[in-house]
């Protein structure tokens, strides 16, 4: 499975517009972190997406792409409306790639 | 930190959100179950509060502390209208900027908050971790830290503080549409009021000012002076870690970009440096406090504007409004003319030979003193062609309404 991770917006957006969208493979990852990010990306794609926050001004938002195998899962939320299990899934590729 | 917002669970939300950081797979798997499972709840009791507590709050300020979590329903309260400061120096900032923000809407326009109608003004600080950005989400302002290496705390920067409320003001108002030109409107119509808040806090006249958006926001090891530039679009920072401003400050040099997130919704928060320029130009010309004169125009104009307009809508407002206000063939008006012609934005139906003119007869430094006849001919000539364009105004005016 590989996961993609790009950020877009934000006060930051004119100075810092180009940064590569991050990305990981999980079978790089030890079988915990493989474990539980499945578990993760599960919980976010049946999450519904919250809606309503529209375009909410300088709000930066973010584009989880999941490709597993053939299939391939866009997931865009914003900082305005998030849900919870796309919150946690952020939060856990954010925590991964500042550590890398 | 006095109490939870929404307390409806036996461990409190926020402990449970820490507890989506443990190191313990478990740990962090029931915390997550957890928060799934009463989120839409506290979702819903969050709405019918924030229902029940929004009429005639005269722009009462709130401020929560995130405790670097990312969702507002599991803020504490961090300092209120009516309680003692706090000893979180952030929310302290937070708290004074959105009183500042809400004293000079009142005092310069007579608004009574971001929607007249009194409404509160809630801020969240210490948003997510380490988080570059402060936003308005269409009902609150929240803040981040900043991650320490490029951005700084959210929380030093009036103007953009006042920025983003000014998203809520043009959110009640205009209702610009955040995309493309009137997204770029959108945009700019929250510096011009995010450094009039500030220039007002300051007492700064035209002269005084810096015309910068966002001074403090970068952290002092990077090498750039601020985000924005209204006076100089495209002169903010220029380093090798970020480049060059990217904003132009006239319409041939308007950014094309796709109407998409990654597009910045057609380049928004680049074009509206045409705009800003625009209204520096004309603060400068007409002198004194730009919030006085300048800022009064564009504050009638954001008024009586569409959700759709073009630069070329707006532009055409600020000039009806500055007659209005100021009188037709007024320095006010004659400054918002000129401003707009100099950023390549001409108003509707003034030829160019009499716009220029009327630029010379208004800005002393460009030949008034020593071209007396010239302008005082260009003065009748801009008079009688604003009658001429008023008129056509009223001929529109009347084929529309039919
Ligand atoms: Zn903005």
């Amino acid at each position: 499975m590989k996961v993609t991770l790009a950020t877009y917006g934000g006060q930051a957006a004119v100075a810092d517009p180009r940064l590569p969208p991050r990305e990981l493979d999980s079978d790089a990852l030890p079988g915990n972190a493989a474990a539980e990010l499945s578990r993760l990306v599960a919980q976010a794609v049946a999450a519904p997406q919250e809606g309503g926050g529209g375009r909410a001004a300088d709000a930066m938002s973010y584009t989880i792409t999941v490709e597993d195998g053939a299939r391939s899962t866009v997931l865009t939320q914003s900082d305005a409306a998030m849900s919870l299990a796309f919150a946690a899934l952020l939060t856990w590729l954010e925590k991964y790639f500042a550590k890398r | 930190m006095s109490r939870t917002r929404h307390v409806n669970c036996v461990i409190p939300p926020y402990i449970l959100e820490k507890l989506l950081e443990s190191d313990d797979r478990q740990v962090r798997q029931a915390a997550l179950d957890t928060l799934l499972t009463t989120a839409r709840l506290r979702g819903e009791r969050a709405v019918r509060a924030s229902f029940a507590a929004a009429a005639s709050a005269n722009g009462r300020r709130t401020v929560f502390d995130c405790e670097q979590g990312r969702f507002l329903q599991l803020a504490v309260l961090a300092r209120s209208e009516d309680g003692p400061p706090a000893t979180d120096e952030a929310a302290n900032r937070a708290f004074d900027a959105l009183g500042l923000t809400r004293d000079f809407y009142q005092e310069v326009f007579q608004r009574n908050s971001i929607d007249d109608r009194g409404m509160r003004l809630d801020g969240y600080v210490h948003f997510a971790v380490k988080f570059n950005n402060a936003f308005w989400d269409g009902r609150e302002m929240v803040f981040g830290d900043g991650d320490g290496v490029k951005f700084g705390d959210l929380t030093r920067s009036l103007d953009v503080i006042a920025h983003e409320l000014t998203h809520g003001v043009t959110d009640f108002t205009a209702g610009f549409e955040y995309h493309n030109q009137s997204g770029a409107l959108n945009e700019s119509i929250s510096d011009v009021f995010g450094t009039l808040v500030k220039q007002w806090s300051l007492k700064q006249s035209v002269e005084e000012a810096d015309w910068l958006i966002g001074t403090e926001v970068w952290t002092p090891g990077i090498d750039a002076d601020a985000l924005r530039s209204m006076k100089a679009p495209g002169t903010a920072f220029d380093n090798a870690q970020f480049g060059r401003d990217p904003q132009p400050d006239r319409m041939s040099r308007f950014v094309h970009m796709p109407d998409t997130e990654e597009g910045d919704h057609g380049a928004v928060h680049y074009n509206s440096g045409i705009p800003n320029k625009a209204f520096y130009l004309t603060a400068k010309r007409i002198g004194g406090f730009a919030w006085e004169a300048a800022g009064l125009i564009w504050y009638e104009s954001l008024k009586v504007s569409q959700a759709d307009f073009q630069f070329q809508d707006f532009a055409d407002t600020t000039y009806r409004k500055a007659g209005e206000l100021f009188g037709a063939g007024s320095t006010e008006q004659s400054a918002v003319l000129a401003a707009w012609r100099e950023v390549e934005v001409p108003i509707s139906g003034i030829p160019t030979g009499v716009a220029r003119a009327r630029s010379l007869a208004v800005d002393g430094s460009d030949g008034a003193g020593r071209e007396d006849g010239v302008a005082a001919l260009g003065r009748q000539l801009s008079a009688l062609s604003t009658r001429v364009a008023e008129l056509a105004d009223d001929v529109a005016a009347l084929k529309r309404a039919r």
